[in-house]
């Protein structure tokens, strides 16, 4: 489900609820935690890898919120305001990084598309698989495939989310399957 | 048509939002293409697996991590105030003192000190210009500096007492004996203000105390928070901090 809210009684509630976190209201932001915390923790985790990176990525993008809550104007809704902000800085950390796995996906970033396997060769794809798939892919990909294919949002969303074009979106989610699909059809060593 | 001319018309139909008439025409390829039929199924297959990965579990303790952050943050409303204020050289001398200690503490403070330089100039727009003037306003920003700190002591001794269960007892012990030193002082500094309240020193002790104790406590969180995941060398490195 799609955290966008379309009504004017809903963004009149967004407004209200980003009002009060301005003026120190802890129920406020304590809901705004536990309506969105969950989702967002899922996205830190895949777009870090590790539970304690998606631990402190979530703090900080609460406290990011709670700091920015004033730059709020309810032009989209507050869901897709805390997404796009939380996105922001999960992929500023994961730019900044330099670690050798982020250097080996950037070496796979190249504009072409992997070649299609003639036969199709994945059947059931198995979840473990597909999340170690999912952790080699480029940062931007990931991020679209993330917010599309498992969170579920629409294109158009994840391009607001993401501050790209729905036609963006859909070639960034598109391009990612084709890779986690040349990832999982690979030959692997199976001894570790 | 090649199988390339075919790929926009896959994704969309992967997504399930492809026109009826280019469905028509990607199915006659299909048919007759091995490879793009493989690819469909894969993509297909793929997104559907994306669709059921497992939710990973939030920790319940995160809330209360975000929670000692934030207590220590200014409401979002005094922020902008505080983004507002200098307006004259005396106002960015005292902004430039206050941004040291946010960045010396890592606390926000939206606390302004009386004018110290009498010959600053004090006439640029939106400075009082009345003696009288400047002292009311200058405590009214004090009060508000102080229920600030206030504040966030509160929160962070609400989540301390709660989690206090987390901590051996020597250390508690001693966290406890800090913390009455400190109540100590922040109560004989607004004693001494009570009785000047222009006194910059009796100010300066006055936060110089709240800073501590916000310090203390946060270091509190985080030792708790180390000791529950049973981080035990960052624990150990926190108590003997908190020892010094």
């Amino acid at each position: 489900m799609s955290p966008s809210k379309t009504t004017g009684d809903v963004k009149s509630a967004d407004l209200e609820l980003a009002g009060r976190i301005r003026s120190g209201d802890g129920t406020a932001f304590e809901s705004l935690y536990q309506q969105h915390a969950p989702r967002l923790y899922n996205l830190a985790y895949r777009m870090a890898g590790t539970a304690t990176d998606a631990d402190d990525l979530l703090q900080d993008i609460f406290l990011l919120a709670y700091r920015k809550v004033g730059s709020f104007r309810g032009e989209s809704s507050l869901g897709t305001w805390l997404y796009r902000l939380a996105m922001n800085h999960c992929l500023d950390v994961l730019r900044s990084r330099q670690s050798r796995q982020e250097q080996q996906t950037d070496s796979l970033d190249e504009d072409g598309a992997p070649a299609p396997a003639a036969a199709p060769a994945l059947g059931a794809v198995s979840r473990i698989d597909l999340e170690r798939a999912i952790g080699q892919l480029p940062r931007a990909c990931r991020a679209a495939f993330l917010l599309h294919d498992v969170e579920g949002f629409g294109h158009q969303e994840v391009g607001t989310i993401l501050g790209i074009s729905e036609g963006t979106s859909k070639s960034q989610v598109h391009k990612a399957r084709l890779r986690i699909r040349a990832y999982l059809t690979q030959p692997r060593s199976t001894g570790h | 048509m090649s199988c390339a001319d075919y790929t926009d018309a896959i994704a969309d139909f992967v997504d399930g939002t492809l026109d009826p008439a280019r469905q028509r025409a990607l199915e006659r390829h299909v048919e007759g293409c091995a490879a793009c039929r493989a690819l469909v199924a894969d993509l297909k297959s793929i997104q559907a697996a994306a669709f059921t990965l497992d939710r990973v579990e939030l920790p319940g303790q995160l809330w209360k991590a975000v929670q000692a952050r934030v207590a220590t943050e200014p409401p979002a409303s005094a922020r902008g105030r505080l983004l507002a204020w200098p307006r004259t050289r005396t106002a960015m001398a005292t902004w430039a003192a206050a941004a040291a200690l946010v960045l010396a503490t890592g606390i926000g403070i939206y606390s302004v000190r009386q004018p110290v330089d009498r010959h600053e100039d004090t006439s640029a727009v939106g400075a009082p210009t009345d003696p009288g003037e400047v002292v009311a306003s200058v405590q009214a920003e004090l009060q508000a500096a102080e229920e600030h700190y206030d504040k966030a002591i509160q929160g962070l001794e609400q989540i301390a007492r709660t989690e206090s269960g987390a901590l051996d007892p020597q250390v508690a012990a001693v966290l406890q004996k800090n913390l009455q030193v400190i109540d100590q002082a922040i109560g004989e500094s607004r004693a001494a203000l009570q009785q000047q309240p222009a006194s910059t020193d009796a100010q300066d002790s006055l936060f110089d105390a709240m800073r501590s104790k916000v310090a203390l406590l946060q270091q509190t969180v985080e030792l708790i928070n180390e000791m529950r995941k049973g981080n035990q060398a960052e624990a150990g490195r926190l108590i003997k901090g908190l020892n010094q």
